[in-house]
């Protein structure tokens, strides 16, 4: 069957002329070329109908160099500022050129030593006080959920997957957490505004089903302000720029390092534990100076 | 046919028959050897491990080793100036990475081992990491790799330089891969690089292979045979 629909994609593709995948240019109606593109904005013009791009080889068209582009939709623009990286297209008529189809991929901080160093990353590392931007995560219940759900309490959270099998990563994350949830329920003064949250980022695999069997096991069966989701991959390579957080897949399991974040109620970064060695009595106590925050 | 048929057409049989051999013969070792080098494409395509014979990945685009001053794991300041006129072997790690590390750094340990009477060649393992890296952390890790102080740098320091260092003179970053997320997006970290004594990054081996280390060593022969 798949077999089948990629038969008729290919034969349809045929008939309309182009490939799959299609080299540049891409003809298009009336002596119109169309080159797909990448590279760095410069400077947009005050006007908004050109922006100044430092673009790689453009294939079959011209070699990487910086150069002004006009903009006929300054729409196209919103949102994006220099050392932004996107894509674009580059469409080259009989008369004029323009470019269209912006889509922002990173914003580069770029870093410049020896004329030559240049790391770009798509969101800075966050420090102790910075509020952490949102993002979706898929809980065990199946429902979309975000660390903004949780403003009003201290949050902390960890990463996880269920399948990890190294006893001092995962299980001990979980481990300290449910210690931790039990020393607060325990202190007869401590704050209630407080809440965990487990991210797994084996998304494919914990899906919600698996994560409540996980959660019932580390919870003794009390959910009581413990939460268990699961990161997509595009939330999980929005949040390790900013948590300092790797996380590497291979055809046998995932290498990650430990990070574990407590937010304040407003959602900035109240404390980072890194690594194992850290004690529920530490982050019982970093989750009651947390939540007494304003 | 029949016998009765005489010699002539038997003869006629005969050369068809060969011809049909012939024919088949050239089309199927042809066939044959279209299998088996889609199936060896296959395999090179599909992965990295295993007993294949490793070859050297060029650069993506020509890398020299740049200047930078970093932390080894002794606490000890190293910068590049140390490491002039050496040929490095260099690979990439974190210490909490539980798959592919290990085996790349037993391959670097192989490779101090074949190397032990070659004091031009340097290895240096440069951590991606450096929050968790600490020089104490890196002492352990080389410790369970039996790294001698002497011949093996491990390095951490400053996350923009050192960060800074990999993604100019070793690895490309790629904001889309779908197997690694970590700050810098670096790519193929599972590489051991090659730096000449010049400083040009020779090129790169797949640290998973099995047979890399004796690859690395055959290849800093030729090296310095200038090759």
């Amino acid at each position: 069957m798949k077999h089948l629909n990629y038969f008729i994609v290919v034969l349809l593709l045929a008939i309309a002329g182009c490939k799959p995948k299609p080299a540049a240019p891409d003809a298009g109606s009336a002596g119109i070329k169309f080159y797909d593109a990448h590279g760095v904005i410069r400077q947009i013009a005050s006007d908004r109908h050109s922006a100044t791009i430092q673009h790689d080889a453009i294939a079959g068209y011209m070699p990487a160099m910086t150069m002004e582009f006009p903009i006929k939709d300054t729409n196209e623009l919103n949102g994006l500022a220099p050392s932004d990286e996107i894509t674009f297209r580059l469409t080259v008529g009989e008369k004029e050129d323009w470019i269209e189809g912006i889509r922002f991929i990173s914003h580069r901080i770029e870093n410049v030593t020896n004329g030559m160093v240049m790391v770009h990353e798509t969101m800075p590392e966050l420090k102790t006080g910075d509020l952490l931007p949102d993002c979706e995560l898929a809980d065990e219940n199946g429902d979309r959920i975000q660390f903004s759900d949780f403003r009003g309490r201290a949050l902390a959270f960890t990463f996880f997957f269920t399948r990890c099998p190294l006893p001092d990563y995962c299980p001990r994350m979980s481990k300290n957490f449910s210690e931790t949830r039990q020393l607060l329920l325990n202190t007869p003064d401590a704050p209630t505004n407080w809440q965990f949250l487990s991210i797994s980022f084996d998304p494919d695999f914990d899906q919600p089903e698996m994560l409540a069997s996980y959660a019932k096991f580390f919870r003794n069966n009390n959910p009581d302000r413990w939460r268990f989701a699961a990161a997509s991959t595009n939330a999980i390579a929005q949040l390790a720029p900013q948590l300092d957080l790797m996380v590497v897949r291979d055809r046998t399991g995932i290498s990650h390092n430990l990070r574990t974040v407590v937010l304040d109620p407003q959602g900035r970064i109240a404390h980072q534990f890194d690594g194992n060695e850290w004690t529920p009595q530490q982050l019982a106590t970093a989750l009651t100076v947390a939540a007494g925050k304003k | 046919m029949s016998q009765l048929a005489g010699s002539k057409p038997r003869n006629e049989e005969r050369l068809f028959l060969t011809v049909t051999l012939i024919v088949a013969l050239v089309f199927g070792t042809g066939f044959c050897f279209l299998i088996f080098s889609l199936n060896s494409r296959e395999k090179g395509a599909g992965g990295a491990a295993g007993n294949s014979a490793p070859r050297l990945i060029a650069p993506d685009h020509p890398r020299q080793l740049i200047d930078f001053s970093l932390t080894d794991r002794s606490g000890r300041t190293v910068t590049r100036a140390e490491l002039n006129q050496k040929i490095l072997v260099v690979d990439f790690l974190f210490t909490s990475c539980s798959l592919t590390c290990p085996v790349v750094n037993r391959c670097l340990a192989q490779i101090q081992q074949l190397t032990t009477n070659q004091p031009d060649v340097q290895l240096v393992s440069l951590t991606v990491d450096p929050r968790d890296d600490t020089p104490e952390v890196l002492a352990k890790y080389g410790e369970r790799f039996g790294a001698d102080t002497n011949r093996w740098l491990l390095l951490t320091g400053d996350k923009t330089a050192i960060h800074g260092l990999i993604a100019t003179s070793f690895l490309p970053q790629d904001l889309d891969d779908p197997f690694t997320y970590m700050p810098g997006n670096f790519s193929h970290t599972d590489r051991i690089a090659l730096v000449d004594a010049q400083g040009n990054v020779r090129g790169y081996f797949d640290g998973l292979n099995q047979n890399t280390a004796t690859a690395v060593v055959e290849e800093i022969n030729r090296l310095r045979k200038g090759l």
